[in-house]
């Protein structure tokens, strides 16, 4: 019972040594001998920290004019958190690796560099290579305020031996819905204790964000185009929710997921035969032969995205440009491919496929060549607000009511609509 | 020089490392709590001054009054669950018995464990399909039950689950107090013809009332506060079931980033924690006695 003590004391002691560290002047980053200093804030482990090392190593030794120093942050999750601490205290990074849901939030602080002119001045980089996802992630009422840092997306990954175990075909990229929930059905044996597929049902993004492919996939929309109402609650958001609640409530043919990842140990071993998962979950699979293929069709095979971002803040001119010298060099094509072919991601530019490289990546990474296929099929972003968690919030609840059969799909959508129309009401 | 040399003087300056601790990572957060429960503050744009608004909001909200009847309904069944299971465990292992060392240890070592890996192995356990528990409870022709994933039932595990974690902690006082009775009392009324039920109920059981008091303040201000574990397992949920008052703080301040509202949350629990805290020590004074 004290965890959330603790974190609220290290905030505030965050909050008191950045504001003192402010207020004692210029700080460590800065100008000397001509060479500029910049730093970047990052939450990378493992494989993606090392290659986050060999690159920015390589761009101090080719760019003698200016020194990136690399900041590990801890976990991801809580770097907004630190970062406004920093902007508080006067002293931000110039660069910070930060969530795309939160690029909202961050574009209403005022040290938050705005990019428009940027990328119009520098024709090399070319801002329409990066997928539309990335690019409607990053932008805001028109303002550019992050370059994409990464990119990912959902697609249905399966175990082949327990297809083959039921005499079922593979899936095809043909699927429908109706497929998925036929072959849910077959690969559901409860004497085993196996299930034909997976659904976290915590009420949090990961069920809201779900939820939000399918109702795109029968053309539904999360608000209206004005933002200003909720749209889900229309007859593709209680098709999508029907299924959910057809395949959990009728079928019994999903293992219903309480938010703590029980389901990749579950697909690991065996016991479930399909999930709607992203690239990051493949390396938990060593013990399964997997395929992957796109997502299953309502009226389309949309799939959704959640690319982060790196944002830029405003230290002086200075600093600002040789910031944006470093991070056009980090992701340009030629250093995307470097950073997938160290760390199995997806590459962040389209043009990246047409690298002589790209081939040994596909072949060093199994099942990426589908995820990057599959990111022509992320057509739509969730809605880029700060009003964002309180919306999923109230979706959350909807479709985890629907999955343990205590509502009906129509009545829960309407009820978490009212709700959303209120939240973009309030002043 | 007199005045450097005084008693007075010195105790200040003993305690002020601490006291200078306290008051910076005690007071001060408490004091910020307080100005940021008036203020509109996303902890992103310039806050700005709302006065009594966000208490007035917390009138009208369902789910913060809903968090609140979670809360109460928790902390009446840990406190006296928790503290009835650890005084019978204590008398247990007061006796002299084989491997006293042993099952002491096992009883304390749930206290010393961290909550998330506590949580980890409670959600297997709990696993409706999987879990340990509904294999035992059909091995005895119990249905399957839904635990965590059950609206209905999540409270109660994560009352069986904070029981079994902070258990030891109880014990430990409750054995130590035990240990303090004199044995002439205990001999005095087996001579006087007590039964052993009559022995522990009306000269235990008093003498352990400082320890007991102890125990329900303390727990009462742990169950009131309780988070980590809701974060571990259900996170508020299923259809916020298992929301209490701490955790639909963390949501507002850190998920919502209405930091005012969340703060005006924190303080309207601080009160109230202190108004139950007055209380148990007021009507202790006229249940517990204490050996003189």
């Amino acid at each position: 019972m004290t965890s959330l003590r603790k974190l609220l004391v290290l905030a505030a002691f965050a909050f008191l040594t950045m504001a003192a560290a402010g207020c004692g002047g210029s700080s460590s980053s800065g100008s000397s001998n001509g060479v500029v200093n910049i730093t970047i804030w990052h939450g990378y482990i493992d494989a993606e920290g090392r290659a986050m090392t060999t690159l920015v190593n390589q761009f101090n030794q080719t760019h003698p004019k200016i020194h990136v120093s690399v900041h590990f942050y801890g976990n991801s999750d809580y770097a907004l958190q630190k970062v406004l601490a920093a902007i508080a205290g006067g002293d931000p990074p110039d660069i910070s690796y930060l969530y795309g849901s939160w690029a909202a939030n961050i574009a209403e602080s005022p040290r938050t560099l705005v990019l428009n002119n940027y990328i119009k001045n520098d024709p090399s980089f070319d801002w329409n290579d990066f997928w539309p996802a990335e690019r409607q992630v990053a932008t805001v009422n028109g303002k550019i305020v992050g370059v994409p840092a990464l990119v990912d997306n959902l697609a249905l990954v399966y175990n082949k031996k327990l297809f083959n175990a039921a005499g079922l075909a593979y899936p095809t990229k043909n699927w429908t819905w109706a497929n998925l929930q036929a072959a849910a059905k077959q690969l559901t044996i409860p004497s085993e204790k196996q299930f034909g597929w997976a659904y976290v049902n915590d009420a949090s993004e990961d069920t809201v964000w779900r939820f939000e492919a399918l109702l795109w996939q029968q053309d539904g929309n999360i608000l209206t185009p004005d933002g200003k109402h909720a749209a889900f609650d229309s007859a593709a958001g209680v098709k999508a929710l029907t299924l959910l609640q057809q395949m959990a409530v009728n079928d019994h043919s999903v293992y219903l997921d309480s938010g703590n990842g029980l389901y990749a140990n579950l697909f690991n071993s065996g016991h479930i035969g399909m999930l709607y998962t992203g690239p990051w979950d493949l390396s938990s699979f060593p013990n399964v032969d997997f395929g992957v293929q796109i997502l299953p069709a309502g009226m389309n095979h949309q799939t959704i995205s959640g690319p982060d971002n790196w944002v830029l803040f405003n230290n002086g001119t200075a600093r600002a440009n040789a910031a944006w010298t470093f991070i056009s060099w980090f992701t340009s094509a030629q250093q995307s491919l470097h950073w997938s072919l160290l760390t199995g991601d997806l590459p962040i530019r389209a043009s990246v496929l047409k690298l002589p490289g790209y081939r040994t990546y596909i072949s060093k990474y199994r099942g990426v060549s589908t995820f990057v296929a599959n990111l022509s099929n992320a057509v739509k972003v969730r809605p880029v607000t700060p009003l964002y968690p309180k919306i999923s919030a109230a979706i959350g609840q909807a479709v985890q009511a629907v999955l343990l059969g205590k509502a009906q799909p129509q009545q829960a959508l309407q009820q978490a609509a009212q709700q959303v129309n209120a939240i973009l009401a309030a002043p | 020089m007199r005045f450097w040399r005084s008693d007075h003087v010195s105790g200040w300056l003993f305690v002020a490392p601490a006291a200078f601790l306290i008051i910076l990572f005690g007071v001060v957060p408490i004091g910020w709590a307080v100005l940021l429960s008036f203020q509109h503050n996303d902890l992103l744009s310039p806050p700005s001054w709302v006065g009594a608004a966000n208490y007035r909001a917390l009138q009208h909200d369902p789910v913060f009054r809903k968090s609140i009847h979670i809360t109460i309904v928790y902390t009446l069944l840990f406190v006296p669950i928790s503290i009835a299971a650890a005084l019978a465990v204590a008398v247990a292992l007061n006796a002299k018995i084989r491997f006293l060392a042993l099952y002491r240890t096992a009883v304390f070592i749930p206290v010393a464990v961290s909550t998330v890996a506590t949580a980890i192995v409670f959600n297997w356990v709990f696993d409706p399909t999987y879990g340990i528990a509904n294999w035992g409870l059909n091995e005895v022709g119990i249905s399957s039950q839904g635990f965590f994933q059950d609206p209905n039932e999540a409270l109660y595990t994560i009352v069986a689950m904070t029981v079994w974690g902070w258990i030891g902690f109880d014990v430990i006082i409750y054995l130590a107090a035990l240990q303090g009775i004199p044995q002439e009392l205990i001999e005095a009324a087996q001579i006087d013809g007590a039964s052993r039920w009559a022995t522990f109920r009306s000269v235990v059981l008093p003498l352990l009332g400082p320890a007991t008091l102890f125990l329900v303040v303390w727990s009462t201000i742990n169950a009131l506060q309780l988070f980590d574990e809701i974060y571990n397992t259900t996170r508020g949920g299923p259809l916020q079931s298992t929301t209490t008052v701490v955790y639909y703080l963390y949501e507002q301040a850190f998920q919502f980033f209405n930091a005012g509202y969340g703060a005006a949350v924190a303080l309207v629990l601080l009160v109230a924690i202190l108004v139950v805290t007055l209380l148990q020590f007021l009507l202790s004074r006229r249940l517990v006695h204490y050996t003189s």
